[in-house]
């Protein structure tokens, strides 16, 4: 195996599946710091998409533009449904597994509920073809390295956000216990609906970085849920970091795989394998603990 | 036979509620007593419905329609039932959230295979040539009869579900759901009880798949999306997840309504069936899953009988 092919899907993988990482992280701050799975998640995503691509369309703004007020418009109905759904479900003492059928139920409500409103064709971004920059001799859409670039940034922002500011410290505070924290003068309702929103903002970010790349349809976000979801369970243990450094090895392997393969699905299947695979041998190692 | 007083639209509606109720009958074993939310039921479905339609399809036969589908249906079965062991394997020591990925992970890698392996499915443009082991004359009369078959199957898995509430395995099923540490110091067995749960429940999804299979005579990827899933998690959740009749109940009121009483009896704008009634359906379908689990979590049903029996004797 030569070099080229390394740099390849180093680049390859870390530009194709950048959104992927950004969606893992707002995924992971859902599922660490309030134990909810989710499923609902992959909406967020989907809606980013198209409210980027409706405003693009419609007001003629280009991808730049929209990207941030995208990554709004998801990030409010992330906490709408925190309002409407999940709240209530707290306060009614639903169970973990119905709270995740639950999540299952909104999802796909919102799924098909947006083709109520978008239309049921496919739709797309218009954008003009993207500059095409190289690489170590990769060649690599504009929109790419800019994805790239954000969610770097995002990455880096949310990171400093949760580990050194006081609101941080608060939604660490929550998640670890949230009787004490509220003893402690903390708002328990301000921070979630923060968590929320910024869950959603980066649901919403990725969703648009989706759609730009390629088209806009109701199951762009439920296509990469299952993949979210692998890297957010195996990496989530080492907190945001691992979710990071998981999102772009996926990334990478993916991409290493689809070249070695010619074909992106059979890469997903390998992946699928190989995560169910781990997460069965770390529940092997960790059993006797837990076995009563 | 004549059977012009039947509907065509009424045998095929019938139909999709009656498979329906039987995947959310073995569901309800595995997630209303075992408290297993398995998200993979459309992968046992479609990977009993594609072995079956694949050997059914590919091999040259010597003999007969009847033998040659009744090998391949058991064939469909069996596939379907070891893969049920390896993901119960896989996943029967996990919290939910491994449930989750597991059982999702196991769809996805079904439809990934369904649509990679052209030479034996036909991949995205599917697998035709599939047909009903006999002809008694008319189309209409083949899909009837076979309509009563599928019946007579999904009545059979009702009695064994309703076998299995009355029997110490159910019990076990019960115990392991509600607490499996004390079950498990108990004596029991629940990792066991676990993989046989899986493997039964998967061969009796898979059979059901090929079943429905023969019905729609073409396999197609788009057949294995999480909407059959979904239905049949909607059935058993409306009528009640934690009663054997709760599928069947849910099954007819939900299902009935829409694909039988909205698809043949009320006259809404054609055009509004391509795409804005199923599109609705959906939503629908969606709604009642939140909106049951909210506020009515045990369903229509409501608690175990047992539990009802034990609160008339002890007050």
């Amino acid at each position: 195996m030569d070099l080229d092919f390394f740099s390849k899907s180093i680049v390859i993988g870390l530009t194709e599946h950048a959104p992927l990482v950004l969606a893992a992280i707002g995924f992971a701050l859902l599922y660490r710091l309030t134990g909810l799975i989710n499923v609902a998640y992959s909406e967020t995503i989907t809606l980013g998409a198209y409210f980027g691509m409706w405003f693009n369309t419609t007001y003629d703004l280009n991808f730049y533009t929209v990207l941030l007020p995208a990554g709004i418009v998801a990030g409010l109905i992330s906490v709408g449904t925190y309002f409407a759904v999940f709240r209530p479900a707290k306060k009614l003492n639903v169970g973990a597994l119905e709270m995740i059928i639950i999540s299952f139920g909104l999802s796909i409500v919102l799924r098909h509920a947006l083709q109520f409103v978008f239309g049921y064709p496919v739709r797309f971004f218009e954008v003009p073809p993207p500059v095409s920059i190289r690489v170590l001799g990769v060649g690599v859409g504009a929109f790419r390295i800019l994805a790239v670039a954000s969610v770097a940034a995002v990455s880096l922002a949310l990171y400093y956000f949760i580990q050194r500011t006081s609101f941080g410290l608060q939604i660490r505070a929550l998640a670890s216990d949230e009787d004490l924290a509220q003893a402690s003068g903390i708002r328990p309702l301000f921070v979630t609906v923060l968590i929320w929103f910024i869950a959603g903002v980066a649901g919403g970010m990725a969703g648009a970085f989706y759609g730009v790349s390629s088209s806009v349809a109701p199951l762009l976000g439920w296509r990469q849920f299952l993949f979210i979801f692998l890297v957010v369970v195996v990496g989530g243990r080492k907190g945001l970091g691992g979710v990071i450094i998981t999102g772009a090895l996926t990334g990478i392997a993916l991409a290493a795989m689809t070249l070695q393969f010619g074909q992106v699905l059979y890469a997903q299947l390998a992946l699928i394998v190989a995560f169910v695979a781990l997460l069965k041998w770390r529940s092997k190692r960790s059993i006797e603990t837990v076995k009563v | 036979m004549n059977l012009n007083w039947l509907d065509a639209f009424l045998i095929s509606g019938l139909f999709s509620v009656v498979v329906i109720i039987g995947l959310a009958l073995l569901l309800h074993l595995q997630l209303g007593l075992t408290r297993i939310a398995n998200f993979g039921v459309v992968g046992f479905f479609g990977i009993g419905m594609y072995s079956f339609g694949v050997l059914f399809t590919k091999v040259d036969w010597p003999f007969g329609d009847l033998p040659a589908f009744l090998v391949s249906l058991a064939f469909g079965t069996l596939v379907a039932g070891l893969s049920g062991l390896l993901v119960g394997w896989l996943i029967a020591d996990l919290d939910e959230d491994g449930v989750l990925v597991g059982t999702l992970g196991f769809a996805t890698v079904v439809f990934i295979l369904a649509t990679t392996e052209q030479d034996l499915t036909g991949g995205a443009l599917g697998l035709g040539g599939l047909k009903f082991p006999y002809d008694v004359g008319t189309v209409k009369a083949d899909e009837f009869l076979w309509l009563i078959i599928v019946i007579i199957v999904v009545t059979l898995i009702f009695l064994y579900v309703w076998w299995v509430h009355r029997t110490p395995y159910g019990r076990l099923l019960i115990a392991t759901g509600a607490n499996e540490p004390l079950a498990r110091s108990l004596g029991k067995a629940t990792f066991r009880t676990k993989l046989w749960l899986f493997a039964v429940g998967s061969a009796g999804m898979g059979m059901i798949g090929a079943l429905f299979g023969v019905m729609e005579r073409f396999l197609a990827p788009e057949n294995l999306g999480i909407d059959v899933t979904l239905a049949a998690m909607v059935a058993l959740v409306i009528g009640g997840t934690a009663r054997a009749w709760g599928a069947v109940i849910g099954g007819f009121l939900i299902f009935g309504f829409f694909d039988i009483i909205v698809q043949s009896y009320i006259p809404f704008p054609k055009a509004w069936y391509g795409q804005a009634i199923p599109n609705a359906k959906l939503i629908v379908e969606g709604l009642v899953l939140m909106g049951v689990l909210l506020f009515r979590p045990l369903g229509i049903l409501g608690a175990m009988r047992r539990d009802k029996l034990m609160r008339r004797v002890h007050g």
